[in-house]
């Protein structure tokens, strides 16, 4: 896999999720950030960080983006989420346009 | 109601967050799992906050101490026709930091005292307590204290003239629907003051011409309902564009107006069930090019011609009005503009119909319903092929067509429809069309929407459906539908509701194997409905259940139905249809507990 086609995504507490850039377009704020004609710094390292949102969520969010692709490819599986973390992932989700 | 705000959409959300809400609001213990984390709700931004707070409403996991949980992430809540709402509840939400709407109209449990919670709230900028029947002049006196208040609706309320009468010290409003309240000439009068006012709902009040001239002061008006009243003049209100006279006489609109030219037009017109002994006298003042909106159902109007000049028409509704082949002349003239037409009731036969083609170009709504339209009308509804949505219920349609006196050749009239590319909805109900006749509908592939009922279709019909792959609503009613036929039936992939009421022969067993098979289908069906009513009003639920309560009922009916089976399967065969028909009222058949393992009054 090219570097080229992959991003990383950093969470508020540091941790680094790198993956693929096709997975990560899923969410509309992160396209956006990444495909914008300027030079934002973000489409330039390919590197975002999200110091609002926990690894916790991330990862889960990251989790969602793959599943979405599979989901969108006719595999139709179900989508776990912890009734715990539902409100943290929403605001997440509602922040990335996912 | 058009201005009032629309309740979430919450079909809407979708992708990750629409995950989240189902996850949140799934049961109740998912709500125990997420409702302590108080600083997460506190941060929440409001269109979420709403979302969840109103989907746990739609699912009754709402109690009072819950909604306090809320406080901080919701302005706006619609709790329209919860009966638990009450004064508990409302202690709750006079506690909302950015509370700036609430609709509690419906709510029975709502008194006078419930609203005290209210008072002071100056967030708040619309209340809707209407049809909260409990309520009088001691309550609205705790809302006189929201100086904010933009928008109040007390419509059918126990207001008195003595409370309206308080409400001019509202002088923020501009929405004001006092509907069905006894509004005096003096109470209007003394409304004078509020001048910001643009939305004002007198129907059913007792004023009359000599109140109705004090509505000049409101210079700002956009909206006037005056219907069910006494009133026969409405003054010139330079900023009016709806009005509606429903049901008065009426003499004259906008009388001592100089120059019809002037200003915002008048561009919505409900005239239904009005008396006019001259409509153009009535309309003198009134400038038609501008009207795209007309009613004037059930009104007595004998002649027709004043319609020509409304030239920018769109919308206009003559059903139960005296028009019929030789009056229909003047919608002619409207042609380029008009989207709906409603005809229905009416004594137009095909030959007035057949005048008008070739005229409504962008024609999308056609209602034909109750007249004398036959299967020659057709040929020419053929040729509106911007036509979307076509009522032909109740009509002397039959489908086939005898060429000659009583040759054996006949032609399938509705073949001709194949020709309406855009057609979604259609209703044939209540004619006289077979199997055979029905066929061709059945290759119109854009149909959503199909109605049908007649005591001649059967299984064929049925099975011939699942060819219209954008099908959402199938009704064949009264239909010789059989077991046998329902038990092999391969509905459209997108169907959403089966309306299959009054198919007799269907037993319930059949149609709960048919929904286990189908979750995703409604079927309505006088064997398979009633249980589900029955969970709803011992379950202390509201009967506003949407379908999606109901499906998710469906499989409670079930095990309550599967008690016993055999011991009641038989009753059915013991009485006539309209026994049964009458014991499906009786009070005994609802006064069974479903829920306690006795069998359910089957029919």
């Amino acid at each position: 896999m090219k570097k080229e086609e992959m991003v990383t995504l950093i969470s508020a507490e540091g941790f680094e999720f790198v993956i693929d850039k096709k997975a990560a377009m899923v969410s509309q704020t992160i396209r956006n950030m990444l495909t914008s004609p300027g030079s934002f710094a973000e489409s330039r390292e390919g590197k975002v960080t999200f110091p609002e949102i926990s690894t916790a969520i991330l990862e889960k969010i990251c989790q969602y983006f793959y599943w979405s692709l599979q989901y969108a490819s006719g595999k139709e599986t179900e989508f776990h989420i912890e009734p715990e973390m539902t409100l943290e992932l929403m605001m997440a989700a509602n922040y990335l346009h996912t | 109601m058009e201005i009032q705000s629309q309740p979430l959409d919450q079909e809407e959300m979708g992708g990750l967050i629409g995950l989240c809400i189902d996850a949140a609001t799934k049961n109740s213990e998912s709500v125990e799992k997420w409702r302590r984390q108080r600083r997460t709700l506190e941060r929440m931004p409001t269109h979420l906050g709403e979302v969840v707070l109103q989907r746990l409403l739609s699912r009754k996991l709402v109690y009072p101490s819950l909604l306090e949980i809320f406080q901080h992430c919701v302005g706006s809540i619609n709790l329209r026709g919860e009966n638990l709402v009450d004064a508990e509840w409302m202690a709750y939400l006079g506690a909302y930091r950015y509370l700036h709407s609430i609709n509690v109209s419906g709510c029975r449990g709502i008194n006078n005292s419930s609203l005290w919670a209210l008072t002071g709230m100056d967030t708040l900028k619309e209340v809707d307590i209407s049809r909260c029947s409990k309520l009088t002049d001691a309550g609205i006196v705790h809302l006189l204290s929201i100086s904010k208040l933009e928008k109040l609706f007390v419509s059918q309320t126990g207001l008195t003239e003595k409370g309206i009468i308080q409400l001019s010290s509202l002088r923020k409003l501009s929405v004001l629907d006092l509907g069905g309240l006894p509004v005096t000439d003096l109470a209007l009068s003394s409304l004078q003051v509020l001048t910001k006012l643009e939305y004002l709902d007198i129907w059913g009040s007792k004023i009359s011409d000599g109140g109705a001239a004090v509505l000049k002061m409101f210079s700002k008006l956009n909206f006037l309902n005056v219907a069910w009243t006494n009133v026969t003049k409405v003054p010139h209100l330079p900023n009016l564009t709806c009005l509606n006279m429903s049901n008065c006489t009426i003499h004259s609109i906008f009388e001592g107006l100089a120059d019809r030219e002037e200003g915002p037009h008048l561009r919505k017109l409900l005239l239904s069930g009005a008396t006019l002994s001259d409509i153009n006298d009535a309309l003198l003042h009134v400038e038609p090019r501008h009207i795209f909106f007309l009613n004037v159902s059930q009104s007595t109007l004998q002649d027709f011609e004043f319609l020509g000049n409304m030239t920018a028409l769109e919308h206009l509704d003559l059903s139960f009005t005296r028009i019929r082949d030789n009056n229909i002349s003047p919608i002619l003239l409207l042609g380029e503009s008009l989207r709906y037409l409603n005809l229905s009731n009416t004594r137009l036969t095909s030959t007035g119909l057949g005048l008008l083609v070739g005229n409504l170009p962008h024609i999308e709504s056609l209602l034909l319903t109750h007249t004398g339209v036959d299967d020659s009308a057709l040929s020419y509804i053929s040729t509106m092929e911007s036509l979307k949505v076509l009522d032909l219920s109740n009509t002397n349609i039959k489908g086939l067509h005898y060429l000659v006196g009583h040759s054996p050749d006949q032609i399938l009239t509705l073949v001709e429809l194949q020709n309406l590319k855009h057609l979604e909805r259609l209703d044939l109900e209540e004619t006289q069309i077979r199997d055979e006749a029905v066929l061709p509908l059945f290759g119109m592939l854009g149909l959503k929407s199909l109605s049908l009922k007649s005591d001649f279709l059967t299984d064929i019909s049925l099975h011939a459906s699942s060819s219209l792959v954008n099908l959402k609503f199938l009704g064949i009613r009264g239909a010789v539908l059989t077991d046998a036929g329902l038990q092999t039936f391969n509905p459209p992939p997108m169907l959403e509701i089966l309306d299959l009421r009054d198919c007799w022969l269907v037993t319930a067993d059949v149609l709960l194997a048919f929904c286990e098979r189908h979750p995703r289908i409604v079927v309505k069906h006088e064997q398979y409905q009633r249980p589900v009513q029955d969970l709803y009003a011992f379950g202390n639920f509201s009967a506003t259940g949407a379908s999606k309560a109901m499906q998710l009922r469906s499989k409670k009916t079930k095990t309550s139905c599967g008690v016993g089976r055999e011991s009641f399967a038989d009753e059915r065969l013991r009485y006539t249809r309209e026994e049964l028909l009458e014991l499906e009222f009786s009070p005994w058949s609802r006064a069974l507990p479903s829920n306690s393992g006795a069998v359910m009054p089957k029919m």
